[in-house]
């Protein structure tokens, strides 16, 4: 007959890991049900909208793949799906900015959510590379335009021979492997510690944090 | 009939030059921004009295 796991879990490796993740995410506040009074604003309705973006971005951008890189320019169908994955970008990125402002306003570093802050920073920095190759990979002459404007860019501050934004192929594989993959590990960091510290209470309301 | 090849519309203010497509979005986000802060939020009827606290 088997034991009772413990409470402690006796070592184990899925016992730890158990433990780690009830020690970074309070139970109950992974996916609550209810939230202060404050955050009833839609100010507050930004964050969800940039991660519904970024999952319609993340949608559409798989099935490009499957199509390859320029299947939107030979079918009809590829041109919508193209489409769909420009404007839910644009979407994303106007979601993410308001989204910031808002944050920054309410000075949302603060009671000890500076990580949180800082990996919203990096999520958008990331954003933003990834967008950027998304018009290298274009595949038509304006992304030959951009490559040839912003290679001076990259070489000026020594990048350029292991970065080579000229090369179509490397930048297909950062816009759709390299780049995505950090952009979804950094937003994945940073609901989890939005959900470790809670919404920021509003300016003189810390105490209801 | 609009060409794709056209250039387009700027607005120059200074050493500031920006197209008036991107100024558009600009302003339509900040006005979004401020909807979002004077436009009330609906609440459930039965949570209005306690505010809701988690």
């Amino acid at each position: 007959m088997s034991s009772a796991p413990s409470a402690t879990g006796g070592g184990s490796w899925t016992a730890g890991l158990r433990d780690r993740m009830s020690r970074t995410v309070p139970e109950g506040q992974l996916l609550p049900d209810r939230q202060p009074a404050y955050v009833a604003s839609w100010i507050y309705v930004f964050g969800v909208l940039t991660l519904a973006g970024l999952v319609v971005v993340v949608g559409s951008g798989i099935v490009l793949a499957m199509g390859g890189a320029t299947w939107w320019h030979t079918s009809s169908l590829g041109h919508y799906v193209n489409s769909v994955h420009l404007w839910s970008t644009e979407l994303f990125f106007a979601c993410m900015v308001i989204h910031l402002w808002g944050k920054f306003w309410m000075a949302a570093w603060r009671g000890r959510r500076g990580l949180t802050w800082v990996t919203g920073v990096v999520a958008f920095v990331a954003s933003i590379g990834t967008a950027f190759t998304g018009y290298l990979t274009q595949s038509n002459f304006d992304s030959q335009w951009i490559s040839g404007e912003a290679k001076d860019g990259i070489n000026s501050i020594g990048i350029g021979s292991w970065f080579n934004v000229l090369n179509p192929a490397q930048m297909l594989m950062w816009h759709i492997v390299l780049l995505p993959l950090a952009v979804g590990a950094i937003t994945v960091l940073h609901v989890v510690m939005v959900r470790r510290r809670g919404v920021v209470p509003p300016l003189g309301d810390e105490a209801s944090s | 009939m609009v060409s794709v090849f056209a250039a387009g519309k700027y607005v120059s203010w200074g050493v500031v030059s920006i197209s008036l497509t991107n100024l558009l979005v600009i302003i339509g986000m900040i006005v979004v921004f401020v909807l979002a802060l004077v436009i009330p939020f609906p609440h459930d009827r039965d949570q209005s009295s306690d505010g809701g606290d988690a």
